[in-house]
Parts: C-alpha cells; structure tokens; sequence
C-alpha cells in the first residue's frame, strides 16, 4: 500500500492546490485515484475508494495510497510502518498517540491523514540521531520513567512538548501538562523527574 | 465511520459552498451530509463511533488564516471562531483581562487536544452520553428521535440536572461556552447570506422535545468568531471534577464580578457539567448586583442558581455539589487580588 | 544512584537501567500489534448489544457490499471450535462460553461475528452496519439482581479447596469486650492495560504463529491448540513486549482461536485490534464483592475472634472465585476464626485475575475493620497491628518463613511523620483543605511455579538465556539479565536474554507475582549447572563441586557466593580445559511441594503455582504498611491525595530500580482503585456504561504527587533460591483501605464501599 518518495511527490499536493485555485474556487476535493487526476465535483468520485495521500514524517515524504477515513496513527502504523506510536483508545482519551504536527504536541488517532498532508510529523522514531538518544529519552531510561513501555512514545513526544511549550517550570506544571497522557503502570513520579533532568538540556537546544 | 469526501478549503466563502450542499435537506446541522473539520476532536471521534456519518469532510483548517486571530482593541475581545484553545489559554492578555476565558480553555480536555481543537470546535462540542455516544442502544432522542431516553433511568451520574426535559437529560460538556455565555459574548457566524451576530446565550437550544436540534446554526453556517465587550479581570472558572485534570467537569461555575468600591455592580454566573446546555443563572446574579460580597450572599445567590435543578437516580448529589461550586467561586471571584 | 535507582541495601541487587530501555524509549519494541504481516486481513469484532438471550438473525447485505469487505462471520457460519475447560478447571480458557458456536448470547459485549476486511476502516464501517434482530432476556446481573443463583465457593470452584476457621468464633465473639460488626463493598474493575488486546495469526502450512500480548505464552498456545484441535507443537505465540497486563492477558480468552481459525480459512494472516470498549467484555475483569467482617476483641487489642465472610459473583456457567478469606484468616493472631465465601451466578462475562485478586477486596474490608477497631478502641491503629502481629499463623499454626510487618510500620511511619498525626477525626485541617493519615497492612502471597531455562556461555563470556519468561513492566529482561550476569560473573551488558517465545524453554504465567522468583530461580539454576561443569574441568575434586551445587541461590547475594567457592571462577580456563567455545544447559526448576506433574504440566501450558498459604509446614508472605495522606476540598469535597508512602519486605530484591517502580505503581493502583475505578452497569441491560478511558477514570500525571517507597533489607531462605518473595502485586492490596482510614480521620465518616466519589462525604 505504501512506498517511501523522498524528494518529488510534493508536487501532487502543490498540483491539487494549483487545480483548485485555478478553477476560481477553493474547494479541493481530493480525488479517489480510478476517478483520474482532474477532479470534477459534478462527478462525485467514489468515496470509498482510496485516495494518495503524501505524509512528511520525521523529514522523509511518504505517498500513500489509502483510504480516505485513514487517521495519522494509522497511516503510521499500518501504511508507513513506523509503529513506535501507540494506539490506545482510539479516540483522544490516552495520549498514548501523541505525535508532533508541525512541532505541536497532537492526538494521531483523531487527525485524518489527509488533513496531515503537507505539515511536518515527528514520531518517537525521528528523535534520535544514530545511537545518539534525545535527551528525553535519556532521561526516561535514567528516571526509570515507563514500565511497560506502551504509553512511553506519547509520553516522550508530549514531554518535548511540554518543555518547549514553557510547561516545565514547576513540578506542578509537569503534572497538570503532563496530564494527558496516561500510564496504567503509573509511573508518573518518575515521568516528571524525567522531564525536570530533560528540560534544561532541550531549552538550551 | 462512513466513507466520506474530503475536501480543503482555503477561503470562506469556498467553505460555505462547499458545506451548502447539506442545505438542501432539513437536518438539523449535526446531522447534516457536510460536516467542517477543524480540529476533529469532536467530529472524528463521533465518526469512528458512527454517530456522526457525513458524506463530506470540509476541512476548514487552512481559514485559520484568516479567522484565528486573537484581538483586543479598545477594550473589546475578538476571538477568530479557528483559534486553538490552546493558543487562547496561553494569552498573557487573555490571562490577565479573561482569567475565567484562559481558565475555562486550561483546565479543559488535555494539551495535545487543545493544541487540536478550535474555539469554535470547542462551543459546539457534543455531549459525552454513554447512550447517545454508543449506537448499539436504541433509545436515545438525540441521535434518533422518538426513540426514548435511556439515560432517564440509566446510569446518569454524569447527566444533567438543569435545563432537562423528558426527552434528553444529556450535559452539554463544555467549558469554554460557560466563560462565553457568562460575559454576554456574541456570536458572529458566517453563512451563505453573509455575517450574521447573536448573543452566545441563543446559540445552543435545550433539548425540549427536540434533543437532536443542539444549537440554532442552519445547516451549512460557521461560527467565525467571538466577541466580548468589556474587560473582566475579577473573573474565575473553578472545575470540580473526581480527578485533578483531563476530566470534564461534575460541575463547573463560571463567575465575573465588577465590584466598585465594595459594591458588585455588575455579576455573572454560568454553570457547567450541570446543563443540557451552557448555563447562565440570570436570576441568580440578580442577587448579587449592588450588594457587597459576604459567603451569606454567596450561599444565597448558588441557592438561586441551583433553584429548579432536577436530580435523578445518580446525580441528585450535582445540585448540592453545584451550590457548593457556585459559592466557593463567587468567593474566589470577590476576593482574588486584580 | 538517585530516587529512581536506590542504592541497595543487603540482599539486593544493582539498580541497573532496565535490558528493554532503548527500545522502549525509541518506539523500537515490538508490541504484537507491531508485529509487521505480509498483507493481512483486518478483523473487526461485533459484540453484542443485550445481556442475555439470543441471535434471532443476522442482517448482513449492507455490511458485505461495503467495499473491501472479505468475508463476515457469525455463529451460523464459523468453525465450531472445541469446548476447553477454565483455566482453574484444568483448561486453559478465561470463560467456557466460546462465542460463534450458538445463537446464544450470554453475557453483555460477548463476539457474535467477525468482520474480515482488506482495511481497518472497512470493516469498522461494515461491524457498525451489521444489524442483528435479537430475542432478549431479562439479564440477571449482580448482587440482589432477580434470578441469580449463590451457594458456597467450597465444592464448586475446584481451587477454592477450605473456609479456614479454627477454634470456636461464636463463642468467643460473643463474649468478646469489644466487637465490629461491619459490611464491605468493591466494585467491578478492569484492568485497562493501555496495549488493546491484539491479536495476529499467521499460518504457514499448518504451522500456527500467534502475536498476542501473552502473560502466560505456553498457556496460550496450548489453550488454543485444544480449541482448534490441533497439536500444540504446531502452535508458536510470539510476545517480546506485553504493553501492560495487570492478570488480563493469564487466561485463553475466545477471541484468540477464533483469529486463528479465520486465519486459516482466508489462507491469509488476520490481525485484530479490538476497540477499548470491546476489551470490556472480550477479556476478564474483576468482580464486585461484598464482605461482612466481625471481630471480637480484648480492651489491650488483642483479636480473639474474627470472622470474614465473603460473596463475589461470577458467570452462570463458572465458578470463577479469589476466596481472600486464606489470607484475612492469617494475617493476625487470633484464636478463633471462621470464614465463608460464596459465589452469585450473574448473566456477566467470567471474571479472571486482576493484580492481587484476592487481596485488594478481603483486606479492604479486613484493614478497614481494623481501623474501626482501632477507633473503637481509641488505640492507634499501628499499635493495633503490634499488638496482633505474629509469626504464626492462626489456622494451622505453620510459621511464616519471614514477616517484617512492624519492621515496615516503623519504617514507614518515620517516613511519613505518622507521630504528626493527631488522632481525633476532623482535627487537621490546612486552609481550605481538611486533612486525614491513614494507614493499613499490605501483604502478598510468595509464589512459585516450574519454569525451565536455556543458558548459553561462550568463552569470551557472552551469554544467552532464553526462557518464555513475560516483560509486563515488570522488569523480566532485567531482572533474568541480571540473575544470569551475577551467576555467570559476567557484566549484564554481557547478556542477551530472550523471552516471550513459546518455542523457548516453558515459564509460568506471569501472574501471582511468581515471575522473577520462578524465573530466576530457574536461570540460577541452570546457571548453575554451567558453574559446576566448568569447575569439574578445572578441578575434577568432589568438595570443590559439592562446593559449587551449594551457591544456587538461596538467597545469598551471587558475589557472596562465588567468594564461598572458595576461588573465582576462570572461566577462559575452564573452557580450554574443556577443549570446547560454548557451554550450554537446561533445567527445569521446581519449587519445594510442587506435586508429582509439575514439569509435565509446565510443558502443557498448565501451572502447578505453590506458596503463599497452601504450603506443607510453612507460610509464605510478602508484607508492607502503606500511609496515605488524604485531602478534602472544604468546598467541592474533591478528594486529592498528595502524598503516599509505602515500606516493604518482599526477600531479595533482584533490582531496587524496576521493583522500586513496580511498588510505587502499586501505591498509586490502589489509590485509584480506592477513589476513581468503578466499572458501572446498567442493570437493566445488563451492560457495562463507561466502557471507554474517559468514563472508566485512572489517575493521570496531576493525580499523583510524593510517593515514596521504602525497600527494607530482608533475607529469607525458606522460599526459593532466588530468594525472592514477588512484589507485582504488593503495594496495590493495602492502599484501598488506608485511603479510606485516611478518610475517616479526615471527615469522621466511614466509607465502606469502593470507590469512594466526592458525592459520598457529607463534610
């Protein structure tokens, strides 16, 4: 279903744009692929049928042919395999999701991929460089912050967040912003003294 | 979730043709065929449960552009209806004149869904329900009408004991709305026919016998921005929930008092988690305005606002609960230093 | 070291970082949904909408028209797999009812059909327009529901073998100077694992490989062998990581045989991942229960009767029961005892383990009781356990082989500055906040099952230790890791473990707290057994041998050991002697009083687990006191809790950074336990209501502030050789009732039914 473009497949997105200002209207509907490339909206293209769709993950662009209801995690997950990013409840209610979109903290699972398309995601697998961990997730192996492990991808990607977001200044901030990601094995103590020990080394950049 | 169309736009008017095409049936906008995605925390998770089914997505996200931009000017506050909570919260302006406006966003969903969702997203936001959220019951007013109410004699701990009806006893859920409805915010929602403006407290409609109709958007019309007129630094949204964060709300107050020299010459209350739509309690603030603030006044002023509560089988404790609320805000809102 | 890797005191191990840390911190580990398929089908679960009664019809055209759409199956067209028994029946299986066998309908979200679909959202979108025409039943569906029927757990649930008692209770309650008499409420639960409940199957031939997050791999792939028929030995599941389990993933549950049997016919792997809602009904939970406790005792505290009854429900067809009542029984001295535990057969799924069954429902009450006493007694309440500690139990009067309760007490009430406290409810308030201490006893079962190991050493030191031992969070990797490492006296680095895998030597169910004291008993073993061959090639002299049969474990740190060897071991040496570049063993371990089967059931998947109260001449006892600082908002009586603390004695601790962890999110279990987890039926459906993460409420980061957790140095030799006693499930048991004692002497009322919500004080 999916195969990895590193350099040109933009230009099907820049082209969907330039069709649409084109024509005088700004509604750029995404063509399901029998449909051909020049969309025509009296047509009413198939809507099950699946749509390409170029996803910008951890700096490499991926075009993908999928359905069109396909969420962020998904595409990541079952498309792109990049499984790092967890699926927990489906529905924005674990964080166990959490991805960056253009360097803000998301919930993968209620972001269509189409929607993603053209906006830079990094998932827990594009943190570090070679062998060398990103300073969260050091500090997470230090503090002992996960046990399972399944909510730690969110957790790591939201703790980026929360440091550059300026949520890291009190123990108690950490807490609160820190908040929306659960961890049923409860390692939340040791998720904030991993934050703390991160957070100077990620401001200073 | 349904397969759908998805389509982006990237201007206003490009939005409403596009959302137009759900016109032409009588549904009211919830169940409208085109639906506009923004954030999609309320759209999204509804289409996986197949709640919501449109056959269009308009993704309205590129408008932002144009229609997220905080502003205050000469005392006034605009909020572009595609500001993300989040960015709304962390205003130091917002902060500081709109303490229950950044409070209200803060204190809602969780960071990653703030960052997501929108203001606009955020009013219209639909109730949480276990019976309307899960299609496998069958009754349930709202998504189906006519089919009854399963949460009358249901598991309704959560549900709503004012502006109920014996159709629908579902929370309207939000927290922001209680902040807007509170400060008299005005609605500017934009439609084929151009810009129109409505007081907040007309957006969202109780369920009467009619639980399936939530707001009085037409079909096909967005909400573009906010406005409030006026600043309300002494202002608080106090959320009372069984856990400290990422909960909605048991029962939520939000209170903006004007006190001149000891005297509160103008006050408002909005509850939230006790309504089946945002709350304001008019008569309540009746009380208060031209008296100066004691906890005997604020006892008698969450009496007011509780008034014609209804309890049922789990929530009777909510109007207590809500008094209590309402109290301890209003002696947050009085005494909190400006 | 730091608060996340203490220093250790005697008997313990290094605070190493954890084996799986990279992995688990770069999204590398591979969960079972992670494992990558060659064009799967995707499975989406119907489950039904009614309680009980039957499948009238299927309507399914709309649904198969949908596009990608391969195939829907229901009981009207799916393989009829084979009935297994329950897994504390003999079998494998978490329930009996094996959906899609019948029109019948059982329980609330039981499987009725399956989706099969080239796409997740196909066959999302197909599962929602699947429409069944159902002829309901009246569910019957827990305590005081029309139509369920109770009776005694002793003769029906075959492991529930006694209601201990001893001495003559009535009598002496009667004459007792001060008396309890109260009752006790838990709720239903769910363990709420945050990795969904997965499942993969993939056949090759008619080799079966299953990924599935497994807390027990051999049980697994046994138990679905029997339902499918076929030879276990076609059958592999594959595990590396279990994105929690908490006792959810022990048992067989259907869904498994059936993803295999789908597999199978589309010729095709098949993946399911089921919603969160659907891991409602599709797995087990824990029951509610009920209890009634009275204690008759002297005006000094000492208990002179005690008697604990019991009632939980269970499914109609099983008898699914915890029986905590062999624990509450023991744990104080007290000559008269009686006990009883029932069981009501609701139209519910079977319930099933979830972390401490027994414990965190019978000592709610009996610690809760305790405090009552305590108050009634105006004694505090720790001296109340002093005065009825014992290194006895009561019922038979077999010895504890350790118990350092007050030993944790005191520990743990310097920690906490529990001499701050003043004693009078309603007495400490700070600002807005009223402010209550409470305190209860924890304790845990040590167990012990067969487990076999494979340990490889080459002669550059490298070693390989492959046993189908289960990560959870527990620290499995780590703590086998390190048992090989310090065995081998080799560094951990040095070590490459492998678990997991049922084609690896068999491990029990990572349940019951006996992974790490099986497991690693089993590796120091078999460790061991590679010691002595490369000793016998150095120095072929019987005392030096002799000598090296006696460092298996037993409790003794591995250093101090390979000192009582008289020598290091040189291992380069020892190779060249033996002329070879790899040694490698296996063994299969058993605790004392496994019975006559143990090895032949540990192959079939079948745990022979021994300890705790069910051995010959001794008791075996993990034990903690667990403090707990409560807060109540004046205002909107919101319940918050700043500051938990917790001190423990579980023997050897193997490493004081992954057990530090695994007490403290015990602490914080039961805190959440006691305040927010509360699985809500409708009744008149039968149904669970707040089947998702945000009704169903777990602590997030801001519910939890200090937790300390205070590891006290104990040595115990009377257990295993690891020394180990387990302490998965230590910390969650006690903290239920030190909420609530905290409660208490915060408002003076006393909460006797879980969870405790903000609506149930009246400040």
């Amino acid at each position: 279903m999916s195969d990895k473009t590193n350099s040109t497949t933009r230009s099907g997105f820049d082209r969907r744009m330039f069709l649409a200002g084109a024509a005088g209207s700004a509604v750029v509907p995404l063509t399901a692929r029998a449909a051909g490339p020049a969309p025509n909206a009296a047509a009413a293209p198939d809507p099950s049928l699946p749509v390409d769709v170029t996803l910008r993950v951890n700096g490499d662009s991926r075009l993908l042919t999928i359905d069109a209801r396909t969420t962020v995690l998904d595409a990541l997950r079952e498309h792109i395999g990049l499984t790092g990013s967890k699926k927990g409840c489906d529905h924005g209610q674990c964080g166990a999701c959490t991805v960056l979109i253009d360097d803000r903290r998301a919930i993968s699972c209620l972001t269509l991929a189409l929607a993603a398309e053209g906006r830079d995601i990094t998932t827990v697998e594009g943190l570090a460089k070679g062998d060398k961990l990103h300073p969260m997730q050091q500090a997470f192996i230090e503090q002992d912050a996960f046990q399972c492990g399944y909510c730690t991808p969110g957790q790591i990607m939201s703790a980026i967040a929360c440091v550059k977001e300026g949520h890291a200044n009190s123990e108690a901030d950490i807490r609160e912003y820190m908040s929306g990601n659960i961890c049923r094995c409860a390692a939340y103590p040791n998720i904030v003294a991993a934050v703390k020990q991160a957070a100077p080394e990620i401001l200073k950049g | 979730m349904r397969s759908f169309t998805y389509q982006r736009v990237t201007d206003p008017s490009a939005a409403i043709q596009a959302l137009a095409m759900a016109v032409a049936n009588n549904n009211p906008p919830t169940e409208a065929t085109a639906q506009p995605l923004a954030g999609g925390t309320t759209l999204i998770d509804l289409m996986k449960l197949d709640v919501m089914r449109p056959r269009t997505v308009v993704d309205i996200n590129p408008l932002a552009s144009t229609w997220s931009a905080i502003n205050l000017d000469g005392g006034n506050l605009r909020l572009g209806a595609l500001a993300r909570m989040s960015d709304v919260a962390a205003n130091p302006e917002i902060q500081r004149n709109y303490p229950v406006i950044a409070d209200s966003l803060r204190l809602a969903a969780s960071p990653q869904l703030r960052n997501m969702a929108t203001l606009g997203g955020n009013v219209l936001q639909r109730t949480r329900c276990t019976y309307f959220r899960d299609i496998s019951y069958a009754n349930c007013n709202k998504r189906d009408p006519g089919s009854g109410c399963a949460a009358l004699d249901g598991f309704n701990r959560m549900h709503a004991v004012l502006g109920t009806s014996e159709q629908c006893i579902a929370t309207y859920p939000g927290d922001f709305a209680q902040a807007l409805i509170a400060l008299d915010a005005t609605v500017e929602i934009t439609g084929k026919s151009g810009v129109r403006n409505i007081p907040f407290a007309q957006l969202h409609k109780p369920p009467d016998d009619s639980p399936q109709i939530e707001t009085t958007l037409a079909p096909g019309e967005l909400i573009s921005a906010f406005t409030v007129s006026g600043r309300w630094p002494r202002s608080v949204y106090l959320k009372a929930r069984d856990r400290q964060s990422y909960e909605f709300a048991l029962s939520s107050a939000a209170v903006a008092l004007d006190v001149q020299d000891g005297v509160i010459s103008d006050a408002r209350v909005a509850l939230g988690g006790l309504a089946t739509v945002p709350w304001r309690a008019r008569e309540a603030e009746a009380l208060i305005k031209g008296q100066k603030f004691d906890e005997a006044l604020a006892q008698r002023v969450a009496d007011a606002a509780l008034a014609g509560a209804q309890g049922r089988r789990h929530n009777a404790f909510k109007i207590a609960l809500g008094k209590r609320v309402v109290a301890r805000a209003l002696h947050q809102a009085a005494t909190m230093e400006i | 070291m730091s608060i996340a890797a203490p220093e250790p005191k005697a008997n313990m191990g290094q605070p190493v970082p954890r084996y799986d840390a990279v992995a688990k911190v770069t999204g590398m580990a591979k969960y079972a949904a992670d494992m990558p398929l060659a064009n799967p089908a995707y499975a989406y679960l119907v489950t039904s909408a009614i309680a009980k009664g039957r499948i009238d019809s299927f309507e399914l055209t709309e649904a198969r028209n949908i596009r990608g759409v391969i195939d829907i199956v229901t009981h009207e067209n799916a393989e009829k797999l084979k009935d297994v028994k329950l897994f504390s029946e003999g079998g494998y299986m978490s329930t009996t009812v094996q959906p899609l066998k019948s029109a019948d309908v059982a329980h609330d979200g039981q499987i009725i059909a399956v989706v099969l679909a080239d796409t997740f959202e196909a066959g999302r979108e197909a599962a929602h327009r699947v429409k069944v025409n159902y002829r309901p039943a009246t569910p019957s569906t827990t305590f005081d529901s029309p139509g369920t029927t109770s009776g005694p757990a002793k003769g029906q649930a075959s492991r529930f073998k006694e209601d201990p008692k001893v001495g003559d209770f009535a009598k002496a309650f009667d004459e007792a100077e001060v008396k309890i008499t109260a009752s006790y409420e838990t709720p239903t639960q769910h363990h709420n694992p945050m990795e969904l409940f997965a499942t993969s199957c993939v056949w090759t031939g008619d080799n079966l490989t299953i990924y599935e997050p497994s807390q027990y791999v051999y049980g697994l792939k046994n138990g679905v062998a029997a339902q499918l028929g076929i030879d276990a030995d076609k059958v592999r599941v594959i595990n590396y990581y279990v994105g929690g389990a908490f006792g959810s993933k022990g048992s067989t549950t259907p869904r498994t045989a059936i993803m295999a049997s789908l597999a199978r016919r589309l010729n095709r792997p098949v993946k399911l991942v089921p919603t969160r809602d659907q891991g409602f009904t599709i797995a087990t939970y824990r029951a509610e229960t009920r209890h009634q406790i009275q204690i008759g005792a002297n005006r000094d505290g000492k208990l002179v009767a005690l008697r604990h009854e019991g009632a939980e429900v269970s499914s109609r067809p099983d008898a699914y029961v915890v029986g905590g009542t062999k624990t509450t029984t023991r744990l104080y001295a007290c000559p008269n005892v009686d006990s009883l535990v029932s069981i009501v057969h609701a139209d519910r799924n079977t319930p099933g383990f979830m972390r401490s069954p027994p414990e965190v429902p019978y000592l709610f009450a009996l610690e809760s009781a305790m405090d009552e006493l305590a108050v009634k007694l105006n004694m505090d309440p720790i001296e109340l356990r002093r005065v009825n500690d014992t290194m006895k139990e009561p019922i038979g009067g077999k010895p504890y082989t350790s118990r350092s309760l007050m030993a944790c007490f005191d520990e743990g009430a310097r920690a906490f500055g529990w001499s701050q406290r003043s004693a009078a409810p309603k007495s400490m308030t700070d600002g807005d906040w009223l402010v209550g201490y409470g305190c209860a006893t924890t304790c845990y079962p040590t167990q012990m099952a067969p487990a076999a190991a494979r340990v490889r050493l080459q002669r550059d030191g490298r070693v390989r230790v492959e046993i189908a031992g289960h990560e959870i969070g527990n620290g499995a990797y780590t703590v086998i890791g390190q048992a090989a490492a310090e065995k081998l006296g080799v560094p951990f680095e040095n070590v490459s473990v492998h678990i997991g895998d049922s084609d690896l030597p068999p491990a029990p169910v990572a349940g019951g707290s006996n992974s790490t004291a099986s497991t690693c008993s089993a590796v120091m073993m078999v460790c061991d057994q590679i010691r002595q061959r490369l000793f016998r090639a150095l120095m072929p002299n019987e005392s030096v041998i002799d000598k090296a049969k006696e460092t298996v474990g037993m409790g003794q740190t591995p250093v101090a050991e390979s000192a009582n060897s008289g020598r290091p071991l040189d291992r380069e040496k020892a190779f060249d002697a033996l002329g070879v570049s790899v040694v490698e063993e296996y063994g299969e371990w058993k605790p004392e009083d496994a019975p006559k089967d143990s090895f032949r059931a540990m192959q079939q998947g079948q745990v022979r687990i021994v300890g705790g109260s069910a051995m010959s001449d001794k008791i075996a006892y993990a034990f903690g006191a667990e403090f707990v600082e409560v807060r109540i908002d004046k205002w909107t009586h919101e319940i918050r809790i700043p500051r938990l603390v917790g001190a423990f004695a579980a023997g050897h601790i193997m490493n004081p950074r992954t057990a530090r962890s695994q007490l403290m999110g015990g602490l914080i279990w039961g805190m959440s336990s006691a305040l927010l987890e509360a699985t809500e039926l409708d009744p008149r459906y039968g149904r669970y209501v707040n089947d998702n993460l945000a009704d169903y409420l777990l602590p997030v980061n801001a519910d939890v502030q200090d937790v300390e957790v205070i590891m006290l140095s104990e040595q115990d030799d009377h257990i295993n050789p690891a020394g180990v006693k387990g302490l998965g499930e230590l910390a969650n048991v006690g903290t239920n009732a030190a909420v609530c004692n905290a409660i208490f002497h915060a408002t003076g009322q006393r909460i006797r039914k879980l969870p405790v919500r903000l609506e149930n004080l009246e400040v």
